[in-house]
């Protein structure tokens, strides 16, 4: 409970980082490509320390229970120690129901992280499939899948999310997980439909078809490897986005429900006198903006480290 | 009971092959009636500017024409009896990589970059003859050594962009080696390589061809190729083999036309320095072959009847075909000088 508890996530984030670092750096000696782009990320060194920024936050929601002074949900003394302003007690205050705002932060990056992690697997292998069916198969079926995608994507999200969740009244975890990625895999999957396309008329698929190798293994081996990397890129940019999203509909009410913390319904809870009130909103805030910086970062870094154009070198 | 057949069973017999692409700019007739056999342990050579259906012939062979491209109905493919072309797709997977093999020009494109070459050797015997792992490792070993790459076992390991250009041909031989198949298809095998590679890789390529009792059809634009491996070439032009003869044949008595400029397009080493001759003109649009005689605009000999007649294959000579009127009409034959075309012989 006290300070040199944080020193345990800290810890863990940089010797996670440095163990990753030193893996990246021998599999970029064996000469494959997937090594050496990794090697090309270690190097960047705002990418590792987004990287190392994304750990400490995961090991932070990993050991709330650890870290967090108090129970988070738990009203401490609703007369004495409603609408604290930060002290050494309360590092991040109290909020207007005198709970402890750093625990709640703490505890909601489990909320927020685990939503985001969960609802971003599901889009990506949502779009995956159905981008790589459309692309594979092309023609007639391409056309009809990707009109479909086109409606689908001419709806904002936020709009379809809206609804959905006003009209659903009081949603679960899980299924705020479902909405958010099956609302989210659609640029997802004509991202991968014009890579599969583009790989399909290689020589190499044409190559294995010679070979005598059938369509789900050319699928499996020959062209999904080299869509890998644009998944990994996407995946990395949509956690950023989902996180983002997850706090905007919380905040509104409609996402996470109190009394359970995630970072956008913490901010709504200063509703009442945002000025007045700073640090409700403001460190679950920062909480928001860095780790969604540190993903976009990282997404940045994994784009170039695994430019197709330098995957392999001629 | 009947004589027996003198001739030795053909191992390919392609009849009236036509494949036509049915584009949006109209009916496109890459390969239009292509007939020709291929005898086993026989080396066919196909040659042709770019254009003239040499690589369609091949893929359609190995049934590997992709829309809008079809095999037209009538077309017969025979491979040891059997109709490829009547095959289901699952049968003909079995026949592709198995019975025949393919190579192709860029050794670098047609691998795959995130497997190492090993591994992909390697699963040519996963998909044919459900080898283990271990199995189908140590006969690519096998194969790369076979291929005369040195150290095949640490080689095996690398990747395809750690290869060099010859390397990465002999890796795609060892693939199409796998399963001893008893017809391979070089699609330009040597285009993208250096000259002396070139001349590894063609020997390679005819040490297999003795050792795996294989028949090979070369497909090129190199005639000197021809002339170092092949029996027997056939020549394309605009979809339909112009001539066809035994390489001695075809090198002494050339008789289309096209041929003849294919020839004389030939860098000769020793002669006086001249201007290399070129055949004016490029292969038509396959949308707009002329009617009459394909050549017959870029031909120094022609005259009304190629433009309106449209010419079948005549016998020149034995085992030697020509699709030009010229057989029937020998004095339109014009004699060609190139003395114009000399430059640089007073230096």
């Amino acid at each position: 409970m006290t300070l040199a508890s944080w020193l345990v996530p800290l810890a863990v984030a940089i010797v996670a980082t440095a163990a990753i670092s030193r893996a990246w750096a021998s599999a970029g000696t064996n000469g494959g490509p997937w090594g050496t782009a990794f090697n090309r990320l270690r190097r960047n060194r705002g990418g590792m320390l987004a990287l190392g920024f994304i750990l400490f936050v995961a090991a932070v929601a990993l050991l709330a229970r650890l870290l967090a002074p108090f129970d988070p949900n738990h009203q401490l003394d609703i007369v004495a120690l409603a609408s604290r302003p930060p002290s050494l007690a309360y590092p991040f205050g109290t909020d207007i129901y005198s709970r402890d705002v750093l625990s709640r932060v703490v505890y909601g990056a489990r909320i927020s992280l685990s939503i985001a992690l969960l609802a971003v697997a599901v889009s990506i292998t949502v779009g995956t499939t159905y981008g790589a069916i459309a692309g594979y198969i092309g023609g007639r079926t391409d056309a009809i899948m990707m009109r479909v995608i086109d409606a689908l994507l001419s709806i904002p999200r936020i709009l379809i999310l809206l609804a959905i969740l006003a009209l659903w009244g009081r949603v679960s975890l899980g299924a705020l997980v479902l909405i958010l990625g099956l609302t989210g895999w659609f640029g997802t999957s004509r991202l991968v439909r014009a890579q599969v396309l583009a790989l399909k008329a290689e020589d190499m698929v044409l190559a294995a078809h010679a070979l005598g190798a059938r369509g789900r293994r050319i699928l499996l081996r020959h062209i999904l490897p080299g869509v890998t990397s644009t998944i990994v890129v996407a995946a990395t940019l949509g956690i950023g986005n989902v996180i983002t999203l997850e706090a905007g509909l919380s905040f509104l009410g409609v996402g996470v429900r109190q009394p359970t913390a995630s970072w956008g319904n913490i901010i709504s809870d200063a509703s009442a006198n945002y000025a007045g009130l700073w640090w409700i909103s403001l460190f679950p805030g920062l909480a928001i903006v860095l780790t969604v910086m540190a993903f976009n970062i990282v997404g940045d870094a994994l784009r170039d480290a695994l430019d197709p154009r330098e995957i392999q070198p001629a | 009971m009947t004589a027996p057949d003198p001739r030795p069973q053909a191992l390919l017999t392609v009849r009236d092959l036509r494949t036509y692409f049915h584009t949006d700019a109209g009916i496109a007739r890459a390969v239009d009636g292509v007939s020709f056999d291929v005898m086993p342990r026989e080396t066919i050579g196909i040659v042709g500017e770019s254009g003239c259906g040499k690589s369609v012939t091949s893929l359609s062979i190995m049934r590997l024409i992709r829309p809008p491209g079809v095999i037209e109905a009538g077309s017969r493919v025979e491979l040891e009896g059997r109709n490829l072309l009547e095959l289901p797709e699952h049968e003909m997977r079995r026949i592709r990589g198995n019975r025949v093999a393919m190579i192709f020009q860029e050794p670098m494109t047609s691998l795959n970059p995130v497997f190492t070459v090993g591994e992909q050797i390697a699963e040519v015997a996963r998909v044919h003859a459900n080898a283990s792992r271990r199995e189908a490792w140590d006969r690519a070993v096998e194969m790369l050594q076979l291929t005369g790459i040195p150290s095949p076992a640490e080689r095996a390991k690398e990747y395809p962009h750690q290869l060099s250009g010859g390397m990465r041909q002999r890796v795609m031989i060892a693939m199409a080696l796998m399963m001893n198949p008893s017809l391979l298809i070089a699609d330009e095998p040597t285009t993208a390589l250096d000259v002396t590679i070139q001349a590894q890789i063609l020997e390679l390529l005819q040490q297999i061809q003795e050792r795996f009792a294989m028949s090979i059809i070369l497909i090129t634009h190199d005639l000197g190729v021809i002339a170092e491996m092949a029996q027997r070439v056939l020549v394309m032009y605009a979809g339909e083999i112009v001539e066809r003869a035994s390489v001695g044949d075809l090198f002494a008595h050339p008789h289309h036309p096209y041929t003849e400029g294919l020839l004389a397009a030939m860098p000769t080493l020793g002669a006086a320095r001249t201007r290399l001759a070129v055949i004016p003109g490029t292969v038509p649009a396959p949308t707009r072959w002329p009617p009459g005689c394909r050549f017959h605009d870029r031909c120094p000999h022609a005259w009304e009847r190629p433009e309106r007649e449209h010419p079948p294959l005549f016998e020149v000579g034995p085992s030697h075909w020509s699709r030009c009127f010229l057989a029937e009409e020998p004095d339109r034959r014009r004699v060609i000088t190139r003395s114009e075309d000399r430059v640089g012989e007073t230096r």
